[in-house]
């Protein structure tokens, strides 16, 4: 149990990037700190106060890492004038808007740590980053990249865009997309049985997620079997509604007792 | 009994001959050079020749095929309506296309409809054509700065070369835009010298793409400027399913580019 006690932050700071869709990152932080009793605090825009020609270099180093063909290894080329360019409008608009570039997340992971004092990294801080921008890891079954809704570590990342992208949605939706229907008329079709873009249930869902990086800190292991537990590591759009709003409860007896014995050394 | 007048006047073959060949040979002496080059007539393209020829920019747009239009006279699936997402909408009301909302921030129209107005819009601002014409090479000046392009009849690159000895002809203008869709042609030329690196579309699908498409039009080489999903295929972006509504938003940006560096001129 003394390992626990090493590994529970004495907080957790929640930053943010891009416009997170009305994502509720207040009550975000108020539940886990209600679930924890580990304070929080809200530091806003990862890129707030960069100087100029950090901008520029973390804009190269952002042009760099796109995962160009998702069915190969990831290759660093040399990113164009344009890509540059892009990401600077980016890093200087705090609530762009445009996603849809599929990044190599742990180098996407290693960019963010580097704007990070030293400070706060380690198992005794907890930082979060929710981003509108879509990353993904490389899956050595079968051998391709796959877009990830969060990837846990020094920080951990939480893509708002990867909610709605990475787990599956049901696979008639596919199908019938593959047929040539509208993706909107699909989505009429599916409402309800995914999470979209902008969605209300986002905060909710999220809530999981973040409590998934807080576990990360405490054991190591952000997830669990148990598909009625909030840390349960969802590939299906279904299963991630399942886990997060209509599960028996919301953390299984064994996580619920690990959060009883945090919530008492936090105290 | 009378007899039955006739409904058209009589006109000799060689008179037929000789109005197209001279409509032809003058409108294409006069095109040799040009303020722009647009190599691909699809929407991209239509909508930048559209859009800078309606303030004055002498324009020429080369289309391999003997059809302009590229894929906007049919949507997804061989389907022939066409879907554009808020605001591409905004678009269709300016060039007077009808079109019904089929959801929230979607709409669809008649792909026929839809592409027959545009390419009317084209020819109305003064565009010109040269269809059944195949991009062949890029003309390059000073700096490497693309200045025209090298062209060919469509119907040369269909036959082997052992038996064709056509040579290209070269015409030359300003800027060159590039909206010849997925295979982004000029580019690959400039690739071919070293000059540019294409990065080919990502073959992941993500719905909001669209967006990226847009932002990334530009110059991508002094000179040359890329529009709709030649976009895609010179940074690498995620294809897009079938709307429309940002190959000709990124044809109305492109232009804006065109417009920005001819006033810096």
């Amino acid at each position: 149990m003394s390992d626990l006690t090493e590994r529970i932050p004495a907080s957790f700071e929640l930053y943010e990037e891009g416009d997170l869709g009305g994502l509720d990152l207040k009550g975000l932080g108020l539940y886990c700190e209600e679930k924890t009793s580990i304070p929080f605090s809200l530091l806003g825009n990862i890129y707030d106060g960069l100087p100029e020609e950090k901008i520029e270099a973390v804009a190269r180093e952002l042009a760099k890492i796109k995962v160009r063909d998702p069915g190969k290894e990831f290759d660093s080329g040399t990113p164009l004038q344009a890509e540059r360019d892009y990401e600077e409008r980016r890093i200087r608009g705090p609530r762009w808007r445009i996603i849809g570039i599929l990044y190599e997340g742990i180098f996407y992971q290693k960019i963010i740590r580097d704007l990070l004092p030293e400070s706060k990294l380690g198992s005794r801080n907890c930082t979060i980053l929710f981003t509108n921008q879509l990353f993904g890891t490389w899956d050595q079954d079968d051998l391709r990249y796959h877009a990830r809704v969060s990837l846990y570590g020094f920080p951990h990342l939480i893509s708002t865009s990867g909610l709605v992208e990475a787990p599956a949605k049901p696979k008639e939706f596919y199908f019938k997309k593959q047929m040539g229907q509208s993706l909107e008329l699909l989505k009429e079709e599916y409402r309800g049985r995914f999470i979209d873009h902008n969605d209300k249930r986002m905060t909710e869902v999220l809530k999981g997620y973040a409590m998934q990086a807080l576990f990360y800190q405490f054991t190591g292991d952000p997830f669990c079997e148990d598909r009625d537990c909030r840390l349960f590591n969802s590939h299906w759009q279904e299963e991630v509604l399942h886990s997060q709003l209509d599960g028996r409860y919301e953390f299984c007896p064994r996580h619920e007792a690990i959060l009883k014995e945090v919530k008492e050394r936090s105290m | 009994m009378a007899e039955k007048k006739q409904i058209f006047k009589p006109v000799s073959e060689k008179e037929v001959t000789r109005a197209i060949v001279d409509g032809f040979a003058r409108q294409f002496i006069e095109y040799v050079e040009s303020d722009c080059l647009i190599i691909g007539g699809g929407p991209s393209g239509l909508m930048v020749g559209r859009d800078i020829a309606l303030k004055g920019v002498k324009t020429l747009i080369v289309e391999r095929n003997n059809y302009i239009g590229g894929g906007f006279w049919i949507g997804g699936y061989l389907m022939n309506k066409v879907t554009v997402r808020e605001p591409g909408q905004e678009i269709l009301e300016e060039l007077g296309i009808p079109y019904e909302k089929a959801v929230e921030g979607l709409y669809v129209a008649d792909g026929p409809h839809a592409c027959s107005k545009l390419i009317a819009a084209a020819c109305d601002a003064g565009v010109k054509f040269a269809n059944m014409t195949m991009f062949d090479d890029v003309v390059l000046r000073q700096g490497n700065r693309v200045s025209g392009a090298v062209v060919n009849w469509t119907p040369v690159n269909a036959l082997p070369r052992e038996i064709t000895c056509v040579d290209p002809i070269a015409l030359e203008s300003k800027f060159v835009v590039d909206s010849t869709g997925h295979d982004a042609c000029v580019l690959k030329k400039l690739e071919e010298r070293g000059l540019f690196k294409t990065a080919g579309y990502g073959a992941m699908w993500v719905e909001q793409s669209e967006d990226l498409v847009v932002e990334h039009t530009g110059e991508a080489h002094p000179g040359l400027i890329v529009t709709g999903m030649a976009v895609a295929t010179a940074y690498g972006l995620p294809r897009m399913g079938p709307t429309f509504g940002a190959m000709l938003l990124s044809g109305r940006k492109g232009a804006q580019v065109i417009l920005e560096k001819m006033k810096k001129k």
